[in-house]
């Protein structure tokens, strides 16, 4: 239970940093937008890289977050055995 | 006893799976496959934006007469109308002598600007938003973004619209 009881504002902070992250995101869709109806090419190639990478990181701390919870429900499962 | 465990498990534990111990886990969980989810959609959408944008054909614009050159003395102004019927634009001799057009709509909240004699600027009235006449770029209040600028020729006495520069 103290490993949960830490657990959960460090996965509150991991949901607050992914939701930060899809407002940049949101950001660089408005920039793309922007820049596609103004005929500045050269910002669209960059907006869509920065955008990949955000979900990269954001697949990243989703893959840590189901991780993490397997790891402590076996860790349990295996202490009430 | 029936060893089929559904038959043990009772109703309501078929309709709530989830253990009241258990729900912080679901619930971030879903949390984060949500915010994960829109991430995907929005990578999607800003690639989709990109090949769209870089894809696309230059607008092509007609070629329309505005005034006649001697029309528009120094320092002062014709309003017309560029590409169609509903976009009002705005002429100008500078103090220079060159001739420069503006798309008359403020980049801000698009209210129609107007030139203001012996500054040098086009001012919004609205929020008080002005532009530098020479390039159209904003020098004061809201607007971020300079005025479209309306590509002009001029051949045998009269001016031309010819394009519009974003």
């Amino acid at each position: 239970m103290e490993t949960r009881g830490q657990g959960l504002p460090l996965f509150t902070g991991i949901c607050f940093l992914l939701g930060t992250l899809l407002v940049v995101q949101l950001w660089l869709l408005a920039a793309a937008l922007e820049a596609a109806r103004s005929d500045v090419p050269h910002v669209l190639l960059p907006a869509t890289v920065a955008s990949l990478v955000l979900f990269l990181v954001n697949a990243g701390l989703l893959s840590y977050v189901i991780d993490f919870d397997r790891r402590l429900r076996r860790q349990q499962e295996g202490g009430d055995g | 006893m029936s060893d089929n465990p559904d038959e043990k498990t009772p109703r309501w534990r078929l309709d709530f799976p989830i253990r009241w111990d258990d729900d912080n886990y679901v619930t971030r969980r879903e949390l984060a496959k949500f915010l994960t989810l829109g991430s995907a959609l929005l990578v999607a959408a800003t690639g989709a934006v990109s090949i769209w944008g870089r894809n696309a054909r230059p607008a092509q614009y007609p070629r329309r007469r505005v005034a006649e050159i001697a029309a528009v003395p120094l320092g002062g102004t014709l309003l017309f109308r560029y590409p169609t019927d509903a976009d009002p634009c705005i002429l100008l001799r500078l103090s220079s002598g060159r001739l420069v057009a503006y798309s008359q709509v403020c980049t801000h909240l698009s209210c129609a600007v107007v030139h203001e004699p012996g500054s040098g600027e086009l001012f919004c009235p609205c929020h008080h938003g002005a532009f530098d006449a020479v390039d159209g770029l904003p020098t004061a209040g809201p607007p971020t973004r300079r005025l479209p600028r309306i590509r002009l020729e001029e051949q045998g006495g009269s001016v031309y619209a010819v394009a519009v520069e974003v």
